[in-house]
């Protein structure tokens, strides 16, 4: 995918307090029988105005992170660390106080537009319900901003079509409807959960498009949940690449896309299919399966995947060390410093 | 923005509809439930103008004391009784009765199976445990079984039996509302709802319950035909409504039950007004499943 707009340059001087600070962020569900590791300690920064990319593939804990930050896990999840939102550590609020804070300052916007909105209701009804929730606006008050905000996502004719209901939408419209709603209270933080996943092509593009366009006029902090690193690509400032629950390689977009230096990263890049190849060149998978999440691995996770394994793999976890590039990181004993498409198959 | 203007166009040509407006198309167009319709329509304005209709009162003595009443006739259609009493005008008034139980008992039924159904689906763990394990219970009995014995400890008056009678539906509206309530609660627009800080009781009362509807209202109806052959039942084994003078269809039905060879049709016209008035209710109630049932939209 081509870059819909050239991203801001990563040595921009960052605003002095992040808006959002992810600290040692843990996620397990505690069944009585097993208990499943989904998050092991995620740590990161996001400005406001800035849009961060988390790539994995499925099960890779992308999501639940997501959920954990909103707190809205079922009741079976354990969370740990600190969900900093302006200072404020949202994990530690009483429920109601939460509840106040999710949607005025932290949203979420998610992957399939045509189950996420309530299929019984107006969208003019589900619009109104968060800004007279939490700003407090009367009934005439609360349409007219969400007129307003159905204009601003794109949506023609938007006073008309403010007591249609969603199977009155196309899916792309729906996605427009559902970042309506998200972004009705103005949050500082958006998180997109695979927004674009259920969608065509040609609508995937409009919908980063409008997402970026929002960071950009509103100054949200964007955090853009994908498995498709070509919408990472397009829109993320800086890509954290995660596997089995933690970071493997964090860093600017560019720099993680030109040299990667996990070998995850790289095996990634190195599965999708690019236009410009040779006929010739042939994909290179990952070979193998992400670990069983039952324990937490005292090595690393990657190791029973990785071409580069050696011992030192399996008996310790590596952690994130910067690579020569500012604010790249990498987590791994081996990291690789060729160029994707030239690595040995 | 030229594509977003082409969607738009498309989706201009079907008319802006409501789902429940569609669901009200689809069952428009289904015969039977129609004929259901047209009948139950029927009952309700028998109910409403009995004293119109019916020729004489419900008690009004219109002929003699006869140990063979006399069959239909021109001027009685539908015969009259051993006390000389038009068979036509007691049915007429029986309606109003019979609609009245199914409607009370369906009503009390439904609040009381919607209210325990939801707070177990919703709230989940030892309450909904402890609630659905008390339904099944209430299950355990044969309906009419625990009618009886309900009517037994209530008492044998009008109200007391329409309590009865919607007592013994509780479970199965708590059952279907849990249910659907469980099943709802899973869906993403719950977890957007809950993104966005809605609050548990707007989630349940404003998002969860209007999806889990649409099997209620066919349940409802058809419980309301279950209500009226129950007050009938009840009335036969003589622990209807005590009142001597109220024509009750199934009390009809059992003062007549031994004249079944000698004079028929004392058995036979409030049988069948039991049978028509729940054939009635059902095919309206089948009709409306068809038309509302989600798996059937879209």
């Amino acid at each position: 995918m081509t870059r819909l707009t050239p991203p801001l340059p990563t040595d921009r001087p960052s605003p002095a307090e992040p808006v959002l600070s992810i600290r040692d962020l843990t996620v397990k569900f505690e069944t009585r029988r097993r208990t499943v590791h989904a998050v092991n300690g995620i740590t990161f920064d996001l400005h406001a105005g800035r849009t961060l990319g988390i790539v994995g593939e499925s099960g890779s804990g992308k999501s639940v992170s997501a959920l954990a930050m909103l707190g809205i896990l079922p009741k079976t999840a354990k969370i740990g660390g600190q969900v900093l939102l302006d200072g404020t550590d949202l994990l530690g609020l009483s429920t109601a106080d939460l509840r106040s804070r999710r949607g005025a300052d932290i949203a979420m916007v998610f992957q399939d537009p045509m189950t996420s909105l309530n299929p019984v209701l107006t969208i003019g009804r589900q619009l109104t319900e968060a800004l007279r929730a939490h700003l407090d606006m009367d009934r005439a008050e609360a349409r007219a901003e969400a007129v307003r905000l159905l204009d601003r996502v794109g949506i023609p004719d938007a006073s008309r079509r403010l007591d249609d209901y969603p199977h009155q939408f196309s899916g792309g419209m729906r996605q427009r409807v559902m970042i309506a709603i998200a972004i009705s209270c103005r949050p500082k933080v958006l998180i997109a959960d695979e927004p674009t996943t259920a969608l065509d092509v040609t609508i995937q593009a409009q919908i980063l498009e409008l997402l970026d366009d929002l960071v950009r006029d509103e100054g949200m902090a964007l955090i853009l949940i994908t498995h498709d690193l070509g919408v990472v690509a397009g829109v993320c400032e800086r890509t954290n690449v995660m596997y089995a629950g933690r970071f493997v390689e964090t860093g600017p977009t560019d720099d993680v896309f030109e040299l990667p230096r996990h070998p995850y990263t790289h095996g990634l890049l190195a599965s999708i299919p690019r236009l410009d190849a040779d006929r010739a060149t042939r994909l290179v998978p990952i070979d193998g399966l992400p670990p069983d999440l039952r324990d937490v691995p005292d090595h690393c996770a990657f190791a029973p995947r990785c071409p580069k394994v050696t011992e030192v793999c399996r008996t310790q976890v590596p952690r994130l060390e910067p690579q020569e590039v500012r604010d790249h990181h990498a987590a791994c004993f081996h990291p690789t410093s060729i160029p994707v498409g030239e690595a040995s198959a | 923005m030229s594509v977003t203007e082409a969607e738009t166009l498309e989706l201009d040509l079907d008319q802006p509809t409501g789902l429940w407006r569609e669901a009200g198309k689809r069952l428009r167009r289904n015969k039977a439930a129609m004929i259901g319709a047209a009948i139950v329509l029927a009952f309700i304005l028998l109910a409403i103008f009995a004293p119109l209709i019916a020729p004489y009162g419900p008690s009004e003595r219109v002929g003699s004391l006869a140990a063979v009443p006399p069959g239909p006739s021109g001027e009685f259609l539908f015969g009259l009784d051993e006390q000389g009493r038009d068979l036509l005008s007691r049915v007429v008034f029986g309606t109003r009765l019979s609609l009245m139980v199914g409607l009370v008992s369906v009503v009390v039924g439904l609040s009381l199976g919607m209210l325990l159904g939801s707070i177990a689906g919703y709230v989940g763990g030892r309450v909904d445990n402890v609630i659905m394990r008390f339904m099944d219970l209430m299950l355990a009995f044969p309906a009419f079984l625990l009618a009886i014995g309900l009517v037994t400890v209530l008492g044998r008056g009008m109200w007391q039996i329409m309590l009865a009678i919607g007592i013994v539906q509780v479970p199965i509206f708590a059952r279907l509302l849990r249910g659907s309530v469980l099943a709802q609660r899973q869906s993403d627009y719950v977890l957007a709802a809950r993104s966005l800080g809605t609050p548990g009781r707007s989630i349940l009362l404003g998002h969860i319950l209007p999806n889990a509807l649409a099997p209620v209202i066919v349940q409802a109806t058809l419980a309301m035909a279950t209500a009226i052959i129950e007050v009938a039942g009840l009335s036969f084994v003589g622990l209807g409504p005590q009142d001597p003078s109220l024509p009750e269809w199934g009390r009809i039905l059992a003062d007549n039950a031994n004249r079944l060879q000698s004079a028929a049709h004392l058995v036979i016209f409030p049988g069948f007004a039991i049978v028509l008035s729940v054939l009635g209710i059902n095919l309206l109630g089948d009709g409306l499943r068809e038309s509302i049932d989600p798996r059937l939209d879209l």
